[in-house]
């Protein structure tokens, strides 16, 4: 017998009451704080990008004032004038340099006494002061106008610095005195009138200093070897183009014209393609990167030229030709030397480091080498070869990773084929893994502008373009580094001063330099990996 | 040719002889590149360990690890070569007067020990660990159990591949833009512990990652199968076994943390100061104060000071203690994953 009627279905018997906070379960709610803690990484980028942002853009308002200044107060009008005498002191320069080959010629060649070659010089060491002297008027007129130039901009700092005073004053609320203080208006014009007033003396002034430099120079003493009269000849050329030029600045002080506004874009200009990083200084403060980024790269690129053979090859060895002991010492060595702290590294070149290079490069044997021997101990050598050891050790592990990822068929079908073990890397893993190592160097590169410390201590710290004219041999003067300066500066400047502004510009560059090498390297893994499989 | 040998045998070609002689380049720029790693290491060590250790009990130089930076004072006395701190020259001139006219060459730093500077490193890495391996962990979970792909993932993977590659002086400069100046922190260990975490955030996540994805799948399926919630999953069956992993993250954050001295430079280092941190007023401005730390001592000791002998020692000394304390911090990591991996084993 069945019995058919149908009952309602028992109810479950565990009954879920969840917890609801904000209209989440509690799962819910826990990944949710999961998820805003990955959110984190995100965050930090924005805000890098913000604060550096924030901090570093008014550089371009304050660039633009400073660089108004320079024009409305004179200074530019006397750098003309400048920029004349000291394209003089290059020619008495090149007059000096020419004596010391003249010297050289009569002790080592004409083995003369040293008093007897002072002797012989005699003549061309009276020309040379005549030459030298020469400059002498026009030299004392630029120091009184530019006297003049910098007292003008002192007022306009004072009066901005009064400005400032007054409104901090009223912005606390003593009105009374905020009234007390006086600020002086600023003609630019009636201060600027005896400034150009000169324009009728400097003429004079320069066409005597013109006539004098050319009588001057058909005077100049015989010279006894063709090597020396060529040099002779060459100066005798560049003194000619240089008296040659003069009417072209006696026009440019005619045409200047204090009130020429400074476009919007010269300040930005002046400071991606200025060629001077000047601080704290009298006369006029510049802020160009270009200095300061060619350092970077040029120890960047020592560093890489070390290091790319010697990861990639000890990436190569450790995973194809290694036996796998050989692999358990190395890469915990490799991976070690990537935790020796970069400060330490640094210490290492200024302590030990940088006086044995300097002590190798005098060996007489090694000369051939370019810029052997140097005298300046910090420089981009010294700190490129550290810098290599900081890169070495991220090329090997991600070449390593790299090579890695080739497919065992790959090899395997190479060594079918009957090619050697040498071919087959050479000629199949390598080729595969070329993506994953170029990215590998990318990186590597990003590491090595990205370091702070190595280079600080290490790189010399000379803000300057080095001097490319000796080709190779620039890799042994010294240099300063966009991250140098960043941690030399940072700990003294004002806040808020164009000066601090600019260094959060660097770091912004920095900042924006290294997006774009990872950007550049996750492009180049991704669309030329070889398809496996 | 040796007629013994079988028919496959390999013969000596050139060809044979060229891969051999490219095999030994690799062999040798591997071996050069271990080489001036332990060249770096061992001269650190050779020259550091005089300064810290002694011939005779107890063995270790207690002044130069419990003392607080001194200038050293060196001159002539009676025909004798003093060498003294400054304390001690100062107690020196009150008891012989007519030393006060003396002549002394004095370096700054070069006396006494570095003490403030090991506790503020110390401080600088524990804090800075903690909030990282928080942010780091929690992200790496959310990434690897709770995140399905899509283009959110994506993209918050790409921004901290991206954080990853910024220079460590950007986050100098960002830590000093954010906690220092806008919320107003000053120089103090909470800036820079701040600073320091966000900048070894990638390393945590990554390997915290790793470590999440080496527990089988199985663990979390037989959870889930016996009616465990998500997070009592992840809390019982596999954090526990990710663990050992993810204290390998540690110890690789903890090596980064410890040895940069680019952003600390800003937001929480000072070159000399007096009190040690826990000599404070209220227990608030603990964590609002500025601290010595070993790699910016460093960097102050081998650039503010000349080379010589007498400033050699501290230099050393403070570049060996570093580099002993990060082996330390890591070795602790290591004993301790170690423990827990035979503990949890699959």
């Amino acid at each position: 017998m069945t019995d058919t009627t149908i009952t309602a279905p028992a109810q479950f018997p565990v009954i879920k009451r969840r917890l609801r906070f904000l209209g989440l379960t509690r799962d819910d709610t826990i990944r949710a704080f999961f998820g805003g803690n990955a959110l984190v990484a995100v965050i930090v980028l924005a805000l890098i990008t913000v604060f550096l942002a924030r901090e570093g853009f008014g550089f371009f308002a304050q660039n633009r004032m400073n660089l108004e200044v320079y024009r409305r107060a004179g200074l530019e009008y006397v750098d003309f004038i400048r920029q004349q005498t000291d394209d003089h002191t290059a020619l008495t320069r090149y007059l000096a340099d020419i004596r010391l080959h003249w010297f050289a010629v009569l002790t080592e060649q004409e083995k003369r006494p040293v008093n007897d070659a002072n002797a012989a010089l005699a003549p061309f060491d009276a020309f040379a002061e005549k030459f030298a002297a020469a400059v002498e008027p026009l030299r004392a007129l630029a120091s009184e106008l530019g006297e003049v130039a910098t007292a003008i901009k002192t007022k306009f700092a004072v009066a901005e610095d009064r400005k400032i005073e007054r409104e901090q004053l009223l912005e606390a609320g003593k009105e009374a005195a905020a009234a007390g203080v006086k600020i002086e208006p600023i003609d630019f014009a009636t201060e600027l009138e005896p400034l150009l007033g000169t324009l009728p003396a400097y003429k004079q002034t320069s066409r005597e200093f013109a006539r004098g430099l050319v009588t001057l120079l058909d005077s100049a003493p015989a010279i006894p070897t063709p090597e020396l009269r060529r040099r002779m000849d060459n100066l005798k050329r560049l003194t000619r183009d240089y008296v040659a030029g003069f009417p072209q600045i006696g026009q440019k002080l005619e045409t200047w014209d204090f009130t020429r506004p400074v476009a919007a874009g010269q300040a930005f200009t002046s400071f991606v393609f200025g060629r001077q990083w000047l601080t704290a200084s009298f006369w006029q403060d510049w802020y160009g990167i270009i200095p300061l980024f060619v350092g970077s790269l040029m120890v960047g690129a020592v560093a890489l030229l070390l290091a790319v053979p010697l990861g990639v090859g000890a990436a190569i060895y450790v995973n194809q030709v290694a036996g796998v002991h050989e692999q358990r010492i190395i890469k915990p060595g490799i991976e070690f030397i990537s935790a020796i702290p970069s400060v330490v590294l640094g210490f290492f070149g200024i302590a030990v480091f940088g006086e044995a290079l300097r002590q190798l490069s005098q060996v007489s044997w090694l000369s051939w080498m370019p810029g052997f021997p140097y005298g300046e101990r910090l420089n981009i050598l010294t700190a490129g070869c550290l810098l290599a050891l900081v890169a070495v050790p991220t090329i090997f592990t991600l070449a390593e990773d790299a090579l890695n990822n080739v497919p065992r068929a790959f090899k395997e079908a190479s060594f079918a084929l009957g090619a050697s073990r040498l071919q087959t890397i050479l000629r199949i893993v390598v080729p595969a893994s070329l993506s994953g190592i170029i990215a590998a160097v990318l990186l590597g590169f990003g590491r090595v502008v990205g370091e702070t410390m190595v280079v600080l201590l290490c790189a010399g710290n000379r803000i300057a373009i080095p001097d490319f004219t000796h080709g190779l041999a620039v890799i042994t003067e010294p240099v300063h580094t966009m991250t140098g300066i960043i941690a030399q500066e940072m700990g003294e400047v004002v806040r808020g001063s164009i000066h601090y502004r600019a260094l959060f510009m660097v770091g912004l560059v920095l900042f924006a330099l290294s997006l774009a090498i990872n950007y550049a390297a996750q492009k180049i893994v991704r669309r030329y990996r070889i398809s496996i499989g | 040719m040796n007629p013994a040998l079988h028919v496959f045998a390999a013969r000596t070609s050139g060809v044979r002889r060229m891969e051999r002689g490219v095999f030994w380049l690799f062999r040798l720029a591997t071996y050069f590149v271990l080489l001036c790693g332990a060249v770096v290491l061992l001269n650190i060590f050779f020259k550091g360990a005089p300064t810290v250790f002694k011939s005779e009990a107890p063995f270790i130089n207690t002044t130069f690890l419990t003392q607080a930076p001194e200038s050293l004072y060196i001159f002539e006395w009676k025909g004798r070569r003093m060498e003294l701190g400054d304390r001690e020259f100062r107690a020196f001139k009150e008891k012989n007067p007519d030393a006060a006219k003396v002549e002394a060459e004095s370096y700054v730093y070069s006396a006494g020990g570095i003490f403030p500077c090991i506790v503020g490193t110390l401080l600088l890495v524990l804090g800075a660990m903690t909030i990282a391996l928080v942010l780091g962990v929690c992200a790496a979970i959310y990434l690897n159990e709770y995140a399905k792909e899509g283009r959110f993932i994506r993209f918050i993977r790409l921004a901290i591949l991206n954080l990853a590659g910024v220079p460590s002086i950007v986050f100098g400069l960002f830590g000093f833009g954010l906690f220092v100046i806008f919320f107003g922190w000053n120089v103090s260990l909470l800036a820079g512990w701040f600073t320091l975490a966000f900048m070894v955030l990638p390393v945590v996540v990554t390997a915290s990652e790793e470590s999440l994805k080496g527990v089988p799948k199985g663990f979390r399926e037989g959870s889930l199968a016996l009616g465990a919630s998500k997070w009592q999953t992840i809390r019982k069956n596999v954090l526990p076994y990710a663990l050992p992993g993810i204290l390998t993250s540690a110890i690789l954050g903890v090596a980064r943390v410890a040895g940069e001295t680019a952003p600390i430079m800003f937001t929480a280092a000072y070159v000399v100061r007096d009190k040690l941190p826990w000599q404070v007023e209220r227990f608030s401005d603990a964590f609002f104060q500025g601290v010595m730390a070993l790699p910016y001592h460093i960097y102050v000791v081998s650039s503010k000071i000349p080379q010589n002998e007498h400033t050699e020692r501290v230099q050393y000394g403070t570049a060996f203690v570093f580099l002993v304390l990060v082996a330390l911090i890591a070795t602790v990591s290591i004993v301790l994953r170690n423990h827990l991996r035979r503990r949890h084993q699959w």
